[in-house]
């Protein structure tokens, strides 16, 4: 419950963000802290020097262009309160909706909960999914990373030491279909499977949470029976824990991945 | 160009007083405010941000204060359960969960008060989902959460008996 | 949650009673409320002292080790470390808590921390004090500690086996306690039987209440008295002193317990008292006050759990009609690492034997093994609430081998409101009840008739209804003398409960209570009492907020648990009060010149003569003639205090140890609930989409306050049935140590909740009043049945667990035959 000393850094610009991130080999940025100070309070984990991000207001924008362009600090009940999110992509909103509660989506930001990934996220998959782009920026400058790369391993993303998450870019949605669909531990609980779904140009993209470190990606017909298919042969050996066997859960992620499709296509 | 400090000079404005304190970075808000304020009115119940007994306004804002670091709230305008009531008449939230009985023990209270209040300052007419949304992140182990969601409902009415 | 609670517009009442004097039955504003909502109260952790040290406890990360080195010189030489405590000094100090198991198990050692060997994850070893919570937890990373682990000892099945690693040196094959339970001829029942139906396990599981407000406490030592003064939200006060002061050597008055407002118990805090220990003698070594906060994941982990229950072997032999002769089962549970309140978890079922049901024969094999998981302790509901999900769970399954109707089979067993007081095949009484009126009004609550209608509309939506019943007892007012039966040597009889009431000298009328609430509205419901007899308002009454054993009246019973605050606590208030009542009578009637006390009454703070009203004393002459002008009085008069101390004893006898037969608790509330459910037997998910919850608890002093306890037992039952369980891996950690994982009821998980009420009052009681809170037992019951009834038609599985996540459903949706395989029918 008490975190161990530490430094703490609150950067007003990008560039000084960046380079306290460089400069310090344990140094964490500190987002909504709905995850990393708990983190921290298990001393699962003990950063020598937080970043944090909360005053650099150019990470906090929406805007609306080709595609959705949204900055990773922005929190979850701003993302749902968007205009430009709901007229441009609905389901972050929908999706957003179902994380937590109120106290946490007042400071979570979208940007900690992908960077987090935690296999029970919900953003994740939903990113991959959707097609998402994330602007990463370090000391040599911004670079972009697909969502179906940026996904490493549990708790592990492409932004690496020194770098930071600024933006992420979700397609227009143009004529494209989203879904999402989850079994919780209790309502608005954490996830013990989720699957994002996005239907376009005859194709469904279905991303499944919760089975895999990352987030598996399938692409199918849009269609129950393609689906199906498509997740028993993916042959998922997802974890056992105590809310799900590997084999509930592996049963699970077929149903939910048919329920995102018909949310979808509905 | 800032550098890594490991304690801050921290100003905080809590239910309108203002106060000034040397904070290690570390410090939770939700200790600030019960040992360095000795505001005790907001409580500890968990230690992984999942009971909302530490939920305060922050800046507008309902937190759950075990999730902040008391130097992040430098700057900041907070309310807890102790600026409800004004003068000693009680807010008609605290008015309405009294005769709802929508308290037993009262550990949960103080958090769920705040939430109710940053619900009712955003939300003057919720609907009974939208009172049982607003307190989804406050665990009561006590009343089972009905009397709760009503006296929020009434409170909002203005029907306090 | 769409529906709120339901009332009948008046309390339904069974039996004709004249109106209820004084305050009695009304919904009296709470005097708790006004500090609570302000964020006034004073939670254990609000107490604060300067200098004062944080104490944090270094906790042993095996199940089963034994401690080889343990070196603290690392934190001791941190800046602003004041010290630490480890069980080589604890043991040099203290005696090893007194045990109420007979020998051999009662010959085990338990110390304030590990001595020589860890027991179960979190058990604490050593304890580090500080100058801010944020140094103690610096420090503990720096003591070390080595182990050598030793073999887990985590199925209680096999606990006893001889091949099993014993815990504790003293306890051969982990066995704590067995005891054989015999009444009525199950032998001849058996043989009269036309069917036996045989249940070849059943498993109620490990969960707790887990009070948001987790244990704590701030201790000091004073040096010149040799008294700890202990601020605590310990429970049950009277219990810890007996434990701890044997232990610190020191006579019981040397301990006072103070509290004032505690953030739920539900019998989490009795047994902290090894922790406890450790501040008092951290408090004296240190000179200094010291404070412990326990953290979620200790409470979870180390702090109390609730008894873990399997069923084996069980037999039922009935008649063709679906009547139940009786039962025959064995019994094995699991108290955990250490015995802190056990082994009373053995007899304390035995209050409820039959449940609600008249079957005469019964034959129970009853033992209790310690395992490598947290210590129990009298968790809300103790020990009955295993044994009534017991009898629950036999009443549906034979009820579905025979294809008798749920709520038929309930009504053709169900003990009749005509025979009570009733007593049971080992000598309990049952005071009052009406169980058949009370599944009348639960079936109501969840409109019974439609379910047909409404299961046939869930499935053309793909999902299956059921309907379930639970069926419980709240037993209340416990005898200790049920402790003989498990230890024949221990000499704890009866029950006590103690209050005082004063008129101060300017006539404030002031109470006291011995107990210690932790939400239970006591100030509220001792204060309706008062006033009823006094004739005044509540608002005139001054309720001492909190316990504090210096100044408080208490007795070995003393605290708020076992449901029976409404007759022990009320109890004393009542006696109390009316002595106080007669005294006042007694002044005025002198001063006012009347022969007796017949020719004056009370009215409104004043007493006044009957026949000219006009003649009045004020209660603050009364309280100012006695304390400060009592020469007025009569020589004869001069005894009176105003000042009025009352033990309220039950009228309990000692049981018989030879056949462990005799009443073990003066009241028995009802509960009877109703569940439907629909489930998605694509996934096992299921929600319960209406529920009704009946209560009689006898006179209710205030009914809100009653609904309030009834509304949040309902909710830790739903909890407990559908995600809350205390599950270990193989190496002995717990698998849900904090809020994340171990999933309790949020608002959005409730669902609409139903309530009604039936007053069968206690003929035993002096207010007629039953003790209730512990009765949700039945909503564990309830969704088992509802679960099992919406499971018929995919084969017919068997609920056999208390415990019912999405991924258990799921199982016995799709190999119903495996449950199945538990329960057999003999046809005779």
């Amino acid at each position: 419950m008490l975190l161990a000393e530490v430094q703490y850094a609150r950067p007003s610009t990008l560039e000084d963000a960046v380079r306290l991130l460089g400069a310090h080999d344990g140094a964490r940025a500190l987002a909504g802290g709905q995850t990393l100070t708990n983190v921290m309070k298990a001393r699962a984990a003990a950063p020598d020097v937080l970043v944090d991000l909360n005053d650099l207001a150019e990470l906090r924008e929406v805007s609306s262009g080709a595609g959705l362009e949204i900055g990773a600090m922005l929190t979850l009940t701003e993302l749902i309160r968007s205009s430009d999110v709901e007229a441009g992509r609905p389901i972050l909103a929908e999706v957003a909706s179902q994380i937590a509660d109120v106290q946490v989506r007042n400071r979570g930001t979208i940007g900690g909960n992908i960077c987090s990934n935690d296999p029970t996220n919900h953003l994740p998959p939903l990113m991959v999914a959707l097609g998402a782009t994330m602007t990463i920026r370090g000391a040599d400058g911004e670079r972009t990373v697909d969502a179906g790369d940026f996904f490493l391993g549990v708790y592990m993303t492409a932004v690496g030491p020194g770098e930071l998450l600024t933006r992420i870019t979700i397609p227009a949605v143009g004529d494209a279909r989203d879904g999402f669909a989850s079994v919780t531990i209790g309502q608005d609980g954490t996830c013990i499977v989720n699957a994002a779904a996005s239907v376009q140009d005859g194709q469904a993209r279905i991303a499944l949470g919760c089975v895999d470190a990352v987030p598996v990606l399938l692409t199918t017909a849009p269609d129950e029976a393609a689906v199906r298919q498509a997740v028993q042969s993916a042959s998922l050996d997802p974890p056992s824990d105590v809310h799900a066997s590997a084999e509930y859960r592996r049963h699970l992620a077929e149903v939910v991945a048919v329920r995102a499709l018909a949310e979808a296509s509905s | 160009m800032i550098e890594p400090v490991r304690g801050l000079r921290i100003s905080v404005e809590v239910n309108g007083e203002s106060h000034e304190r040397d904070v290690e970075v570390r410090r939770l808000l939700v200790h600030f405010i019960r040992d360095d304020l000795s505001l005790t009115g907001t409580h500890v119940g968990c230690d992984t941000g999942n009971c909302g007994a530490c939920t305060v306004i922050v800046d507008g804002v309902a937190v759950k204060s075990c999730m902040m670091l008391a130097v992040q709230a430098d700057g900041s305008k907070i309310e807890t359960v102790e600026g409800l009531a004004r003068n000693g008449e009680l807010h008609p939230l605290q008015q309405a969960f009294s005769s709802f009985h929508a308290l037993q023990c009262g550990y949960c209270t103080p958090g769920m008060l705040m939430s109710a209040k940053h619900l009712l300052d955003n939300n003057p007419e919720p609907t009974d989902g939208e009172i049982t949304r607003a307190i989804q992140g406050n665990i009561c182990r006590c009343t089972g959460y009905v009397n709760i969601v009503e006296a929020i409902a009434a409170a909002a009415k203005g029907e306090v008996k | 949650m769409s529906e709120t609670t339901v009332t009948p517009d008046k309390p339904i009442t069974v039996d004709e009673q004249e109106v209820a004097p004084g305050f009695i039955g009304q919904n009296t504003p709470r005097k708790e409320d006004r500090r609570l909502v302000q964020g006034e109260g004073v939670f254990v952790d609000d107490v604060r002292r300067h200098g004062m040290a944080y104490v944090h406890f270094v906790r042993s990360p095996y199940a089963h080790a034994a401690i080889t080195r343990i070196d603290v010189s690392k934190a001791t030489e941190l800046d602003g470390v004041y010290g630490t405590l480890i069980g080589e000094e604890v043991a040099a100090e203290t005696d090893p808590f007194f045990q109420i198991a007979p020998p051999p198990g009662g010959d085990l050692k338990d110390y304030a921390l590990a001595v020589g060997r860890v027991r179960h994850v979190g058990e604490p070893v050593v304890a580090v004090a500080a100058a801010t919570r944020e140094l103690a937890r610096d420090a503990a990373e720096l003591v070390e500690v080595d182990y050598e682990p030793l073999e887990v000892v985590l199925d209680m099945e096999r606990a006893s086996d001889s091949a099993t690693t014993q815990l504790h040196d003293e306890v051969p094959n982990n066995t704590i306690w067995q005891g054989n339970f015999d009444y009525g001829d199950y032998d001849a029942a058996l043989a009269e039987a036309d069917k036996v139906v045989r249940i070849k396990r059943l498993h109620f599981h490990r969960f707790s209440s887990t009070p948001l407000e987790t244990s704590g406490a701030m201790v000091e030592y004073n040096r010149g008295t040799g008294q700890w003064t202990i601020h605590s939200n310990n429970q049950f006060p009277g219990f810890a002193i007996i434990m701890m002061a044997p232990a610190l050597k020191v006579g019981m008055d040397k301990l006072r317990f103070v509290s004032q407002d505690i953030g739920g118990g539900f019998g989490n805090k009795i047994c902290t008292h090894p922790q406890l220990v450790a501040m008092c003698l951290m408090a004296r070594k240190l000179k200094r006050a010291v404070n412990w906060t326990e953290w979620r994941t200790d409470q979870h982990t180390a702090n109390s759990h609730g008894n873990e229950r399997l069923f084996l072997d069980v037999e039922v032999p009935v008649r063709s009609d679906g009547t139940m002769l009786g039962f025959k089962a064995r019994m094995i549970d699991d108290c955990g690492a250490y015995t802190r309140y056990e082994p009373l978890g053995c007899i304390i079922w035995a209050q409820v034997t039959p449940g609600c049901y008249r079957w005469r024969n019964v034959r129970v094999d009853f033992s209790q093994v310690c395992t490598n998981k947290s210590p129990c302790g009298p968790n809300r509901g103790y020990s009955r609430m295993q044994h009534l999900w017991f009898t629950e769970r036999i009443i549906d399954i034979v009820a579905q081998q025979l294809e008798i109707d749920p709520v038929e089979i309930r009504k053709r067993n169900y003990i009749r409101a005509e025979e009570m007081p009733y007593e049971t095949p080992n000598g309990c009484v049952y005071d009052s009840g009406d169980y058949a009126r009370c599944l009348d009004e639960a079936l109501k609550l969840v409109d019974y008739p439609s379910i047909e209608q409404k299961r046939a509309d869930a499935k053309s939506r793909g999902k299956l209804l059921g309907v379930g019943i639970g069926s419980t007892l709240d037993s209340g007012t416990n005898n200790f003398g049920q402790s003989t039966l498990v230890n024949p040597e221990l000499q704890f009889s009866g029950n006590n409960e103690v209050a005082t009431v004063k008129l101060d000298i300017f006539g404030e009328i002031v109470v006291t209570l011995g107990t210690t609430p932790q939400g239970q509205s006591h100030e509220t419901t001792a204060a309706q009492v008062v006033a009823g007899i006094l004739k005044v308002s509540p608002d005139d009454v001054n309720v001492r907020a909190g316990h504090d054993s210096y100044w408080n009246s208490h007795a070995g019973f003393s605290g708020t648990y076992a449901s029976q605050f409404a007759v022990t606590g009320l109890g004393a208030v009542k006696g109390a009060t009316d002595m106080l009542a007669g005294q006042i009578l007694q002044i005025g009637a002198a001063v006012l010149g009347a022969e007796s006390t017949d020719e004056v009454e009370l009215d409104g703070g004043f007493v006044k003569r009957k026949d000219n009203p006009e003649a009045a004393l004020p209660f603050m002459a009364c309280g100012a003639i006695v304390n400060a002008n009592n020469a007025v009085l009569p020589l004869e008069l001069r005894e009176i205090t105003l000042n009025c101390r009352y033990v309220y004893v039950p009228p309990h006898q000692m049981p018989d140890k030879e056949r462990k037969f005799g009443n073990l608790t003066l009241t028995y509330a009802t509960q009877i609930h109703a569940c439907v459910v629909e489930v998605d037997p694509e996934t096992g998910v299921y929600e319960i989409v209406d529920y009704g919850a009946v209560d009689d608890c006898g006179v209710r002093i205030n009914p809100q306050i009653v609904e309030g306890q009834v509304q949040g037992a309902t909710a830790q039952a739903i909890g407990a049935a559908t995600h809350e369980i205390f599950t270990y891996d193989e190496d002995g950690n717990l698998l849900t140590p904090n809020f994340y994982d171990y999933h309790v009821p949020h608002a959005l998980d409730m669902p609409p909740l139903k309530t009604a009420y039936v007053e069968s009052p206690s003929p035993f009681t002096p207010l007629g009043a039953k003790g209730m809170g512990e009765g949700g037992g039945a909503g564990l019951s309830a969704v088992a049945s509802a679960l099992q009834d919406a499971l018929r038609g995919s084969g017919g599985p068997i609920v056999s667990d208390s415990s019912n996540p999405y991924n258990t459903v799921w199982d016995l949706l799709r190999k119903p035959e495996v449950s199945r395989e538990l329960v057999e029918v003999e046809e005779r």
